[in-house]
């Protein structure tokens, strides 16, 4: 849309999506919403779970792995824990509990615990300006080789982002869900 | 061992220490006869203080082990049979079941932040029952105890550490490797005891 002065207002569907999913599975009654600067403000995810209600979102230390593994056995009590993780270069901090619980605890248990987890996980936005290496890097394709029971998506487009998350929500395994913060403004 | 006062004795414990070295007595005759599909970590001397503790586990509540399980899995109520069959399947790091609540895991550690979420999942669901994450004593030395501990005590979660020391973590000494041990802390069930088995196997060689 171009306003009357020459500025070019864009929609931004993408992050408006990403909102409107965060609000579907915060009316559900058997999730809950883990990391740090999801009960309070402090990054561009934070905006996103600002309709959840209070008391179903859960302020962490910052302990990545144990946010993973505590995710994991909220899941294991019933619980669908939508873990959210800023950046995924702190992602990659939780990979012990990624890689050798959440992945393998089906085949561990002959099928029998099958904990459900979503994690949001971020890459970090490089323009306009970047982060630096620490803060922009994408692992998407190594989690998908190193990871067996565990799904991958990639949301690329802002049509993907709430089927995606709808169906992690009615699946009976955990998603890793990578966003992308830059697209929160730039699509 | 000192069992906290605020615990009261939920069930007979109906498994005798005679039985529970009998069960490994069995895994070792079939491990060293090759009809063991992966490594064991076989338990022994540590028999009364299991049984001890277990009478105060509720049948419902959740046991978090690790790698030489066997005991913990028996006195929570795994069947015996069944148990064998997985570890002679190979399965013996990962003995793992809802009915009753058992999860064990073969990596250090791992099982902590798992302990953590378990209570804090009973905690938001208001139950009444209750997690026993056992460790040993070089696990306690490590980061992720220590957080996973603070974070438990801070928030009032009902997850109950047990540490089971031998003073080894495979055969490294955590006195001699940390160059001190660290003060057990509060509110956590510990005790000694000395390994009479290797870290895994039993000390014979097999051949497949």
């Amino acid at each position: 849309m171009v306003l009357e002065n020459g500025l070019i207002f864009k929609n931004m569907k993408y992050k408006e999506e990403i909102i409107r999913a965060m609000d579907w599975l915060g009316s559900k009654p058997d999730t809950v919403f883990t990391g740090q600067a999801i009960g309070c403000s402090g990054h561009a995810i934070s905006t996103t779970v600002a309709n959840v209600s209070q008391d179903k979102r859960v302020e962490l230390p910052v302990f990545e792995e144990t946010q993973l593994g505590m995710a994991t056995g909220m899941a294991m009590t019933g619980w669908v824990p939508i873990t959210c993780y800023p950046r995924f270069d702190f992602f990659i901090l939780s990979l012990n509990q990624l890689v050798n619980h959440l992945d393998k605890m089906q085949d561990m248990s002959k099928g029998d615990m099958k904990p459900k987890v979503i994690i949001r996980v971020a890459v970090g936005s490089k323009v306009p300006f970047s982060a630096g290496p620490q803060h922009t890097q994408n692992h998407t394709e190594a989690m998908k080789k190193m990871l067996t029971e565990i799904e991958v998506v990639e949301l690329m487009e802002p049509e993907d982002v709430f089927p995606a998350y709808e169906r992690a929500y009615n699946s009976d395994k955990s998603f890793l869900m990578v966003e992308h913060s830059e697209f929160y403004n730039s699509k | 061992m000192k069992i906290p006062r605020k615990y009261t004795k939920v069930r007979d414990v109906n498994i005798t220490p005679e039985e529970l070295i009998a069960f490994e007595d069995k895994v070792k005759d079939a491990y060293e006869n090759a009809k063991v599909q992966g490594p064991v970590h076989l338990s022994k001397n540590n028999e009364n203080e299991l049984i001890e503790l277990f009478q105060y586990i509720h049948e419902e509540d959740w046991v978090l082990s690790a790698w030489r399980n066997h005991y913990h899995a028996l006195l929570h109520g795994v069947d015996p049979d069944k148990l064998f069959n997985w570890i002679s399947e190979g399965r013996s790091m990962g003995t793992n079941n809802t009915k009753p609540n058992f999860y064990a895991s073969s990596i250090v550690g791992g099982i902590i932040p798992l302990a953590l979420g378990v209570a804090a999942g009973l905690k938001r669901s208001n139950s009444n029952r209750r997690v026993w994450c056992f460790i040993g004593d070089m696990t306690m030395e490590t980061g992720v105890f220590h957080e996973a501990y603070k974070y438990s005590q801070n928030m009032n979660l009902p997850l109950q550490f047990v540490i089971e020391d031998n003073n080894l973590s495979v055969h490294t000494p955590t006195d001699t490797a940390w160059g001190k041990r660290m003060k057990v802390p509060k509110n956590v069930i510990y005790y000694k005891y000395k390994m009479s088995y290797p870290h895994h196997g039993t000390g014979k060689w097999v051949n497949f």
